[in-house]
């Protein structure tokens, strides 16, 4: 059955399903056991792809085997659900979701526990995309209307039940990306700010957690809301920084480092772009060369070398090779002549006028760019690290 | 731990020294990558650049748990079934969620192979080859104790016995020799200590030169008995203690490589873009030892049938060839080789002609080699004892990871992993046991766990890791450039090193063997998922659709689907004669070392051209379209379940040509020789000429052609002795029977031949059960030939092994299933899913009964009578289900049929998939 489903023939696949189903009843209770979950495996899976099946008969296929395998039974519900909610039967999935929700079997296990959470979950998201329906029904509206009020009555009843669906949830150790989002913007909605604060907070530095970039980047963006101090929004993305030094809002924190008086700040500011640039899947970043080489010349103007000494000091080996290579020069020449000579500028800089990225570049004759490339020569011969 | 460098430079320091080296690459043209792919990375902005290291807006909901692999009160929440990944969470705006494209391509995405397997692309190698012992070489034979769950027990003692057999010398000389000077052996006949002195003389003639046991014929003397009761504590105990404890040793590693042989990790292909886009070199190792690294010529031709150009280049190297590895890094190809103690750096000039950088003692045995994608020229390697070094043809070696431990918990593996990562100081270590981030140029043993063997990524018990891969390219325009591959031998993770520890996909791929090669491919068209192309070691294929920039989630595009693995090729090759077809069965299911892909210039429909390279050194190929037309859901596929592809006659007249000439190979096995005796110049022993004479001779031949010595052959010893022959085997009786049937003496042959079955008493008892287990199905299968009713009598050591457990298992265990069912344990569960799934449209032509499944039906016997009784028999069953109290049929007759169908459905089943005795690997 695998081999035919892994060759795409359906059909034969749903044949062989078909005499699968004996093992149902076989006698060896561990094979009985194991049976449910492959059946639902494979069997969705057939249904999902053979070209004849239809949202009707993956529902009666998965009512049925809901009620098999008492322990798959909310596992096959939420499946079940996300089904019609790719299919975009919204209500459909959630009146399901909801029956899921109620039903109880035995002892309350842990798992037992968390899938009903994630079940709950789930509804609390489906509601919350009705509730964003109707808000923006409802910004539409005028607020004079009648209309206006009952909406915004039932936008309200909506938000308490999603709400305490969703936060049971994001207290569990998770990915919960969506949830949150979600959560915190309806929280943020009515005003609970310290609520939703807290909840990104928590989805944040909680130890639990697993070190999601994406906690961080929500509390950032929420603070940048909030209209937080310069301080609060630096700590928060010095710890993205930390973790993913490669994100693009690193160039939001360098510009707030900029801005701040700090000297130390400065030189983080220069250590950020640094660690951008270090990565291969930046490396032309017209942005983060043209900050470097600015900041570059701005620090060296005012005497700062020891700073530069120190960061060039770990990546003077590998640098040349990675950025200045003369293979570079040639392909960037070609492809990008500003990001060329923003990087011979640096270059010249780091490595001095000898330096074969920087030669070949000051060699290139281009009419518009003759300006930039006389400064660009001036300055390197003013504030290169490597004295001649 | 990496030891010195030894380096005969070939080229001059100048060239492989620093930066001198480069020049003469950057002037000759553009980075081919590009150029191959020019619909993919030709145009881009910037600001399309920068989004490449963007992090997904929101990711997947997943539980994050800590704690200890094979948790079982943790609901694996996702990663059920494959099309779970087809399912996006609809976007926080309600109305993009409902006007969202349902993904038609993923439905309908399907890479087509040209042709139905993949066939051989060079002609076979000189060498002969031997696929080495087999599981069935090391097992236990015996009885199955435990049916249910048969456990692999390893024979010692008849490895043990094989050895004391054939190797008489050197188990018995080394003691003989030192016992020789207390041995007295002319004893004196005078002395009366009968009981405590043997006289070595008589016992020397008493064994006369021939074996002891093992013969039925062996007689024991009285002399014989005593010495061996006497010299027992000496001489058992030694032989046993030291010769038991190393060959248990040999046979527990021998019987780990045979199920994980992780020495071709990575594997041993490599495909090495040319100049021109469509022609490249394909860099493998041929020869009996895989020492002789090869450089061959292949160009593309649009729909990706290679070609082959001239004879390949050869480097002879000291060692064989485990990895071979392939960059091309700022326009510069690189080819590192990785043998068992050496490494090996080479640049592939534009021309094709590779000049030799490096060469790297690795003392402890290197496990891994990676090229970096970022830097031209360094290497990451790693041995065994631990050691992690970062390797440049310019500073040499320098050790930047020491941890003679494993990462997780503890491991006996010695294996070991590194590649790079987004950060070209950063590099990934992993064992068995997780995979860790570490920084080169930070402290010493400080890192981050990317992956790890536990809860976090809801592993399996007993799952372990087999192959991390970096799966970013060398251009910094590549899609995924934080990407980690992980295979495990359930399942497969796509790590993102941004967040560590949980996996942004998770595939359970079920491959039967070991998943010890990977490859990420570029995306065909733009806008089209990625193929991730993953190769057992035992030859299957598997090819995941990713999907997803750095923007979106990934997820799986579509179900994966399986590729043709050689051995679905026999059919492309002539009918062979029994032996022959062994021969080139054993050739196609030899393990996978090596796999690669080229892709040839874009056309209309995108191909892909796969390279396989099998343990026995062919190279074998097979071109891939992929299916351009998305149709709609709702139109079936017409030929879905019909092969599509048949063989062409000019692929089929190649195989026909490799085939002879693999088959001019003479297949020499190794020339047995019986041990020798030679007590002879140290006694006055003169064998009596004559009779006895004869009958050691006799005896030895017999040992060396395997056989018994029956005593019909000793009494006619002078006519029919004949020199034993290399092809004298047991498994030719075939041939012999067939030979005897063309000269028309079957019958006499048979004759013979229940003789011979009737003569030796001590047939196993299990032979006697295959026998009637045989019996059934051949009974069943309607050509009832009276050969195959009696099994031959040695038939039983050449069964295939996944045959064997499952025989005597599955039908009993479904038969009385059956029974049980039949006697009235409810059934509705069932009843209702049947119904259902028969509502299924299957098959149309299908006639009459489509309550039974199409692999049944073509099986049917051909014998009427049971067919009518099977028709009857489904007719009823309707009936009884519905009244599902009464028995209103003979129970014991329902049963009986129903459990025979069964036993003949089994053995179908379980040859398209044996199910109960994977292949896991036995950790």
């Amino acid at each position: 059955m695998q081999q035919a489903l892994l060759k795409h023939q359906w059909q034969q696949a749903a044949g062989y399903m078909h005499s699968y189903l004996q093992v149902l009843e076989d006698w060896d209770v561990i094979k009985r056991q194991a049976a449910p979950e492959i059946i639902w495996k494979l069997g969705s899976e057939i249904l999902f792809y053979h070209p004849k099946s239809s949202v009707e008969t993956f529902n009666t296929f998965a009512d049925r085997m809901k009620n098999i395998g008492v322990m798959n039974y909310l596992k096959i519900s939420l499946q079940h659900a996300l089904y019609l909610l790719h299919h975009g039967m919204l209500e459909d999935a959630s009146r399901n979701l909801h029956q899921a929700e109620t039903w109880r079997y035995g002892d309350k296990s842990s798992s037992q526990e968390v899938l009903i959470n994630l079940v709950q979950a789930y509804k609390g998201l489906l509601q919350y995309y009705t509730w964003s329906k109707k808000k923006m029904e409802l910004s539409q509206l005028d607020e004079e209307d009648y209309a206006y009020n009952t909406a915004s009555q039932s936008m309200l009843n909506h938000s308490w039940k999603t709400s305490i669906n969703l936060c049971a949830l994001i207290q569990i150790p998770g990915v919960w990306d969506p949830f949150v989002k979600s959560y915190v913007e309806m929280l943020d909605f009515y005003g609970d700010r310290d609520g939703a604060r807290e909840v990104l907070t928590n989805y944040a530095y909680d130890d639990k957690f697993p070190s999601n970039p994406n906690a961080h980047v929500y509390l950032y963006n929420f603070l940048k809301k909030e209209k937080a101090p310069r301080e609060k929004l630096i700590s928060v993305l010095k710890i993205l920084y930390q973790i993913v030094p490669s994100h693009k809002l690193m160039f939001e924190f360098y510009r707030l480092l900029r801005k701040s008086e700090k000297e130390e700040d400065q030189k983080l500011g220069l250590e950020v772009l640094f660690g951008v640039l270090d990565f291969a899947g930046c490396t032309r970043n017209i942005t983060a060369w043209k900050y470097l080489a600015k900041h570059l010349r701005q620090t060296l103007a005012g005497n700062r070398l020891a700073w530069i000494q120190e960061l060039w000091d770990s990546r003077k080996n590998w640098w040349p090779n990675f950025h200045f290579s003369f293979f570079w020069a040639k392909s960037d020449w070609k492809e990008e002549k500003t990001l060329a000579c923003e990087k011979a500028l640096v270059a010249g800089i780091l490595l001095g006028k000898g330096c074969r990225y920087f030669r070949y570049i000051s060699k290139q004759d281009h009419q518009v760019l003759k300006k930039k490339m006389k400064r660009m020569k001036k300055s390197v011969k003013k504030f290169s690290i490597v004295k001649p | 731990m990496c030891g010195q460098l030894f380096l005969p430079r070939c080229t001059s320091a100048g060239q492989a020294r620093g930066r001198g080296s480069f020049p003469r690459v950057a002037q000759s043209g553009p980075n081919h990558v590009s150029t191959r792919h020019p619909g993919v990375l030709g145009s881009r902005t910037v600001a399309q650049l920068v989004q490449r290291m963007d992090f997904p807006d929101s990711l997947n909901p997943t539980l994050f748990m800590t704690g200890p692999l094979g948790l079982s009160d943790v609901p694996d929440l996702s990663f059920m079934c494959s099309w779970r990944d087809a399912l996006i969470l609809p976007e926080a705006q309600p109305q993009k969620s409902e006007n969202r494209v349902p993904p038609d391509l993923s439905k309908s995405l399907h890479w087509e192979p040209q042709t139905p397997g993949p066939f051989p692309l060079l002609p076979p190698g000189p060498d002969p080859w031997d696929p080495g012992v087999t599981a069935q070489d090391l097992l236990f034979r015996g009885d199955y104790k435990y049916r249910r769950q048969p456990r692999v027990v390893l024979d010692v003692t008849e490895q043990l016995s094989r050895f004391l057999w054939d190797h008489g010398d050197i188990a018995f000389a080394p003691l003989g020799k030192l016992m020789l000077d207390n041995f007295k052996l002319e004893g004196a006949p005078s002395q009366s200590k009968k009981k405590t002195v043997v006289s070595v003389k008589k016992l020397l003639q008493d064994l006369g030169g021939h074996q002891p046991w093992g013969c039925p014929w062996a007689y024991l003397s009285h002399r014989q008995r005593r010495f061996s009761i006497l010299g027992s504590p000496v001489l058992g105990r030694s032989v046993t203690t030291l010769l038991g404890d190393t060959l248990q040793e040999e046979l527990a590693l021998r019987w780990e490589r045979l199920l994980l042989d992780d020495a071709f990790t990575g594997g041993a292909l490599a495909w090495v873009p040319g100049r021109i886009a469509h022609v490249g070199q394909l860099v493998y190792p041929i020869g009996g030892a895989l020492d002789t690294l090869c450089f061959q010529e292949v160009t593309l031709s649009p729909a990706g049938d290679p070609q082959v150009h001239g004879t390949p280049g050869h480097i002879q190297l000291r060692g064989p060839v485990r990895q071979v590895v392939t960059r091309t890094v700022q326009g510069e190809s690189l080819l590192a080789v990785r043998s068992d103690y050496h490494c090996a750096l080479w640049k592939v000039s534009k021309q094709g002609q590779p000049s030799p950088l490096q060469v790297l003692k690795v003392e402890k045995g290197a496990t891994g080699i990676s090229l970096s994608p970022h830097l031209p020229g360094e290497l990451a390697v790693c041995s065994s004892s631990g050691a992690v070094c970062l390797w440049t043809p310019q500073d040499g070696l320098r050790q930047v990871y020491k941890d003679p431990e494993t990462l997780v918990f503890r491991d006996p593996s010695p294996w070991r992993w590194a590649d790079f990562t987004c950060h070209p100081r950063v590099l990934t270590v992993g064992d068995r046991t997780g995979v860790k981030i570490i920084d080169t140029q930070g402290p010493p043993g400080c890192g981050l766990l990317l992956f790890r063997d536990g809860a976090e990524a809801s592993c399996q018990k007993g799952e372990r890791v087999l192959l991390t891969q970096y799966l970013g390219e060398s251009n910094p325009e590549s899609l995924h450039p934080t990407l980690h591959l992980i295979c495990t031998q359930f399942s497969v993770y796509l790590m993102d090193e941004r967040l560590p520890l949980v996996p942004m996909l998770k595939w359970n791929h079920d491959l039967p063997s070991a998943p010890l090669l990977a490859q990420f491919l570029p995306a065909p068209q733009p806008g089209f998922p990625r193929p991730l192309l993953l190769g057992g070691q035992g030859g299957q294929l598997q090819l995941l659709h990713i999907t997803g920039d750095s923007t979106s989630v990934l997820r799986l595009a579509g179900p994966p689907q399986s590729l043709p693995s050689r051995s679905d090729s026999l059919s492309a090759f002539p009918l062979l004669d029994p032996k022959s077809h062994r021969r080139l069965q054993e050739r196609l299911e030899a393990p996978t070392i090596g796999l690669s892909v080229a892709i040839p210039p874009s056309t209309s429909t995108p191909a892909l051209s796969v390279f396989q390279l099998s343990a026995a050194g062919d190279i074998f190929q097979q071109c891939l379209r992929l299916q351009a037309d998305p149709r709609p859901v709702d139109e079936p596929k017409p030929d879905s379940c019909v092969p599509t592809t048949s063989w062409s006659p000019h692929v089929t007249a190649h195989c026909s040509r490799w085939l002879n000439t693999l088959l001019e190979v003479v297949d020499t096995p190794p020339v047995w020789t019986a041990p020798t005796f030679s007590h002879r110049h140290l006694l006055d022993y003169k064998p009596q000429q004559g009779v006895e004479e004869t009958v050691t001779q006799s005896l030895r031949t017999a040992m060396a052609r395997g056989q018994l010595l029956r005593q019909k052959d000793l009494g006619l010893l002078s006519t029919t002795e004949l020199p034993p022959t290399p092809e004298s085997g047991p498994e030719d009786e075939l041939s012999e029977r067939l030979e005897a049937a063309w000269a028309g003496r079957l019958a006499a042959w048979w004759q013979k031949q229940q003789g011979q079955d009737s003569q030796p008493r001590r047939q196993p008892k299990r032979n006697k059960r295959r026998t009637q287990l045989s019996c059934t199905f051949s009974s069943l299968s309607g050509h009832l030939d009276f050969s195959d009713a009696t099994s031959p009598p040695h038939s039983p050591d050449h069964t295939p092994l996944k045959t064997r457990p499952q025989l005597p298992l599955t039908p009993t265990s479904q038969e009385v299933s059956q029974e049980l069912c039949i006697r009235g344990v409810p059934t509705e569960r069932q009843q209702t899913l049947r119904d259902y799934m028969a509502k299924l449209p299957l098959q149309e032509d299908t006639p009459g009964d489509s309550s039974m499944p199409p692999s049944q039906t073509s099986s049917l016997w051909s014998s009427p009578s049971r067919k009518q009784t099977l028709r009857n028999y489904t007719a009823k069953l309707p009936l009884q289900r519905d009244t599902p109290g009464g028995t209103p049929m003979l129970p014991s007759q329902t049963c009986s049929i129903r459990s025979t169908r069964s036993r003949q459905q089994t053995p179908i089943l379980s040859g398209s998939q044996p199910h109960h005795k994977k292949a896991r690997m036995g950790f």
